[in-house]
């Protein structure tokens, strides 16, 4: 028996470094690491489309000084055992000169803390909890504002416009849930707003009418909601059910932006707001073209996850065209030097706050209105007006 | 008070729910003394038949109950007869087989369905899926009423087929003693093979009914054997009456207990309550009904 | 003490030298991982395979190592290395407790029981952001660059794992663990308290089991309730070690964990790269295969039933009498 155990891992062993040293270096390679599968597969799908979508654009106009430029996707699943292994195998195995991708907060730490610790930049363009930036990793880059500054766009509507005098947080117990809804409080409480309740609640509970009736009773003027897709859709179908009419409803970005969230939630998604870090109609260049592209080769729509990813490519491919070598010090040099435009916004990295190696921008209010995800605020850049007061009986009839 | 209210309309409702889930395994537990660990995997799938029905065939879930009940009951006997019975005469260290014979199964069902259908959330938008009925302020959801309903027709209908039919006693012999019940000319292999048949199909009740409220993932069924357990412990193992209280209580107590504790702990609740009675009570409630 | 079979040391050489020979990172954490698993399936054995009381809720101890370790750095500011010393003994003493609760209920109700206990305990750690930071995790740097140590620290604990379970179970408490697993009613009446073996077999399954998990914390330097505490990817996958290595066998577990672990990267690289990509999606999906087909055709396992795989590969001499049930 145990003679068979090792006669097999020799075995494999020896058909791997069969394979092996048939890589040679003609392409450049950037491991990019997503949930494809499990819970987050949604958000994986939209951004290792996104990412395909760049690549080919960048592949067409040359490529790397030449080379040609190859993302190898890996699935983390979901967890961050898998996304750390994950880590692991596109450093020690594939040699990748850079890391990128990042969705979930926890998996994202962990990647951050195998290329840390390899020596190996990584590129981080959704995980959003704040201690990724905060750890002074000088290898580690974010694209996107991290979950503290999600409702910054929310801010001046609120101050301006709303004007809440209390309000109720609702999480997911997760490392994005719990993270934003400790950021949010302290906003809040910078505000001024009273917190009434602030209670999690563990991701794929069928029924949240305990809390909900907590929350109606409560009878805040304002409910944020920090979620993945399908609590959103739940919470949403459970307020209309049990007539928990607040001032206004607003999700923390995540699934409450998701065309799922529509589709699903019904007409218990209109009129519910969102922080979101991107909107098709900003004056980005290539904004628009993009979220048209998006939906004409995949048929349906793409949002801020989505031009996350887009984005992130265009900052690959520029850092490794202008680094010097595709050493890992180098390559983190180059990428530490960015400064471009992207469809997602400006992008430099910079210390501020306690972060490090973060890029820094501003944050917008959507909403759903007739079934479509507008963007209400700042009211320069809208698509359309924002909904408020709302008048949820008409809304719910 | 109101609050009190609403959480405990909540929590009964959600009990009907949880009952059907128990009802099948309270049967199979009862019956076979077997821990059946896909127990949840069997509700998944007649969520997807469900599922399917609705988003290719625009059959509604309540007809499709006709539809995913029989086949699961196919299902089931087949694992039964192919898969567990078997097992009855190998010699092995662990009597623990049967278990994870059904753990594997779980696993299988699983991963099929993922391949099919990949691990994306599906759900289904009938026209009653927002309906809710209000008595003064407090609020019912229609789906999980009609849920309730049928739970309650169902365990009548088991509890009637067990008490009257010839088939039902013989169900009942073979939980007592199995080895009695042979002597007395009762095919004990077609029973356990009927039995969990039926377990399975009234499994496919619940997922079935579930589906228009919930949404649908290939890992959906986990959370939900575990409850089948805490219910069918709570409320006796083969007892039909049991799994209804059980069930009901199970809703009631995490309903409350999610609102007056926390939400996130509200599985921790059933799940203490779980441990309390293995320990204390282990006949369950049983010992206040008589079947 | 009995002698070490040659062929033991041999095994023990080649894994020693293993990662000097192999010289990919890649292949020496699947190495690591298929150690720790060793560990794992080997201490559950002890419990459920050699003393009969299934467990599945032996993430408990697994997470309790790693959490005890992580805490040490974000509760005590120690090195996570402490918990290498205090993540056995702190499960040790936790699994006597569960015991304590548990060892009144027989077969499947203990099954049960133990699944409840571990789901209460993520639910807790999860819940309790103060102490365990919740699902933040905890996030170490590791301390060493080079997988190696780590890997001579895994083959250390798998080693020491197995040789204390092979020293207990030729000694006096290991016939009496044998006992209580065939007739619990019987070894009482013969004498022998089955709460306090049943509690000692505990004890030194779930101090392995803990250590195990300090390892996992100092090494894969994350941790988060949903990881550590899993129902799915730590308790079951100890009995599907267990199952298909072989319960009740000493080498079981180990060619279990070794089976396991490689099988899943395997299939997870697509057998490394040289089948489409669908293949890694398979590799639950031959898990389920092959414990079913273990459980159906050789209920002890690979090297319990070592006897009728050697049946089937020698030639058609199949003896009238020693055929398995079918």
């Amino acid at each position: 028996m145990k003679r068979m155990v090792s006669a097999i891992v020799t075995l494999s062993f020896a058909l791997a470094f069969l394979v092996l040293p048939a890589f040679a270096q003609e392409t450049v390679k950037v491991g990019i690491i997503l949930p494809i599968t499990g819970e987050k597969a949604k958000f994986g799908e939209i951004e290792k489309k996104s990412f395909e979508m760049a690549l080919e654009e960048i592949n067409a106009a040359g490529g790397i000084n030449g080379k040609k430029l190859e993302f190898l996707l890996e699935d983390d699943t979901g967890r961050p055992d898998v996304a750390r292994s994950a880590a692991e195998k596109l450093i020690t195995k594939d040699k990748v000169v850079m890391l990128g991708g990042g969705y979930g907060s926890s998996e994202t730490f962990a990647i951050a803390g195998v290329a840390q610790q390899s020596r190996i930049p990584f590129l981080v363009n959704t995980g959003s909890d704040d201690k990724i930036t905060e750890k002074k990793w000088e290898y580690i880059f974010r694209l996107n504002p991290p979950v503290s500054e999600y409702p910054k766009g929310l801010e001046s509507f609120l101050t301006e416009v709303v004007k809440p005098k209390t309000a109720v947080i609702l999480y997911e117990n997760t490392n994005f849930g719990s993270s934003g809804s400790k950021e949010f409080k302290a906003t809040c409480e910078r505000l001024g707003i009273k917190v009434l309740m602030m209670e999690g609640y563990e991701h794929g509970g069928v029924d949240f009418k305990p809390l909900l009736i907590k929350v109606k009773q409560a009878n805040p003027d304002l409910v944020y909601m920090i979620s993945y897709l399908m609590d959103a859709s739940l919470l949403m179908r459970q307020s209309l059910e049990l007539r928990v009419t607040p001032k206004l409803f607003v999700g923390g970005a995540a699934g409450f932006t998701l065309p799922e969230f529509q589709k699903n939630a019904g007409k218990a998604s209109d009129m519910v707001y969102s922080a979101t870090l991107w909107y098709q109609t900003l004056p980005y260049p290539g904004a628009q073209k993009y979220f048209d592209d998006f939906k004409k080769k995949f048929g349906v729509d793409t949002e801020y996850h989505g031009a996350e990813a887009y984005a992130a490519a265009f900052v690959i491919a520029d850092a490794l065209k202008r680094t010097k070598s595709l050493g890992p010090e180098d390559v983190r040099q180059a990428l530490a030097a960015t400064d471009m435009m992207t469809v997602f916004g400006p992008v430099k990295f910079i210390a501020y706050d306690t972060m490090t190696n973060q890029n820094k921008l501003p944050t917008y209010l959507v909403q759903w209105i007739d079934g479509k995800l507008e963007l209400v605020w700042p009211k320069n850049v809208a698509s359309k007006p924002y909904v408020y007061p709302i008048d949820w009986e008409k809304i719910w009839k | 008070m109101e609050v009190f209210i609403q959480t405990l309309v909540a929590g009964i409702l959600m009990g009907g729910i949880y009952a059907l889930v128990g009802l099948g395994m309270t049967l199979i537990m009862g019956v076979m003394k077997i821990v059946n660990l896909a127990h949840g995997q069997l509700m998944m799938i007649a969520m997807y038949i469900t599922f399917v029905l609705f988003d290719h065939f625009h059959i509604d879930p309540y007809f499709s109950l006709l539809v995913s009940m029989p086949a699961l009951f196919l299902l089931g006997a087949f694992i039964q007869k192919y898969l567990l019975n078997p097992l009855l005469k190998v010699d092995s260290i662990l009597p623990e087989n049967q278990v994870l014979m059904t753990v594997g199964v779980g696993m299988i069902l699983t991963e099929i369905v993922r391949f099919i259908f990949q691990s994306d959330y599906k759900s289904v938008k009938t026209s009653y899926s927002f309906s809710t009925m209000y008595l003064g302020t407090i609020s019912f959801n229609t789906s999980m009423v009609v849920a309730f309903c049928i739970a309650v027709l169902l365990t009548g209908g088991l509890f009637f087929f067990l008490a009257r039919t010839d088939v039902g006693k013989s169900v009942r012999a073979t939980a007592q003693n199995k080895d009695a019940a042979l002597l007395m000319g009762v095919n004990a292999e077609w029973i356990t093979i009927l039995t969990y048949g039926l377990g399975a199909a009234l499994v496919a009740a619940a997922g079935t009914l579930l589906l228009p409220i919930y949404y649908l993932f290939p890992d959906v069924g986990g959370r939900f054997t575990l409850k089948a357990f805490v219910i069918t412990i709570l409320g006796g193992m083969g007892s039909t009456v049991g799994a209804i209280v059980g069930g009901v209580f199970l809703g009631i107590a995490e309903s409350l207990g999610a609102t007056y504790i926390s939400m996130a702990l509200s599985d921790a609740v059933g799940l203490v309550i779980f441990l309390l009675v293995l320990i204390f009570l282990p006949g369950g409630l049983k010992k206040l009904t008589k079947i | 003490m009995k002698s070490i079979r040659w062929s033991t040391l041999v095994i023990l050489l080649l894994l020693a030298v293993f990662p000097l020979v192999i010289q990919s990172d890649y292949y020496r954490h699947i190495l690591i991982i298929a150690l720790m698993w060793v560990v794992i399936g080997s201490s559950w054995n002890l419990l459920s395979g050699y003393t009969g009381q299934v467990s599945f809720g032996h993430a408990i101890f697994f997470g309790i190592g790693a959490y005890t370790a992580g805490l040490c750095t974000t509760q005590l500011d120690i090195s996570a290395w402490y918990g290498m010393l205090l993540g056995g003994p702190v499960a040790l003493l936790i699994g006597l407790v569960i015991g304590w609760i548990c060892f009144r209920l027989r077969g499947p109700y203990f099954a049960l029981a133990t699944i409840a206990v571990g789901e209460i305990f993520r639910l807790v750690a999860t819940e309790w952001v103060d102490f365990t930071e919740g699902m933040q995790g905890i996030l170490i740097i590791q301390t060493f660059r080079s997988k190696i140590p780590y890997y001579y620290l895994a083959l250390g604990l798998a080693a020491a794992c197995i040789y204390s379970i092979h020293t207990v179970m030729n000694s006096k408490w290991g016939y009496y663990f044998l006992a209580i697993r065939e007739d619990q009613d019987a070894a009482e009446a013969l004498g022998i308290s089955s709460f306090r073996y049943k509690s000692l077999s505990l004890m030194i399954s779930a101090f392995f089991t803990g250590l195990a998990g300090a390892f996992y914390m100092n090494y894969m330097a994350f941790i988060d309730p949903q990881v550590v505490f899993s129902l799915h990817f730590i308790s079951i996958m100890a009995i599907l070690v267990g199952i298909i290595g072989g319960v009740g066998t000493l080498w079981g577990p180990p060619a279990g964990a070794f089976i396991m672990v490689l099988l899943q990267e395997t299939f997870r690289s697509a057998f490394f790269g040289m089948l489409p990509k669908w293949v890694s999606e398979a590799h639950v999906l031959v898990f389920g295969l092959l414990v079913i087909f273990v459980i159906r055709y050789m209920a002890n396992g690979i090297v319990g039933d070592w006897g009728k795989v050697r049946q089937v590969f020698s030639s058609r001499k199949a003896s009238p009498s020693a055929g398995s049930g079918n």
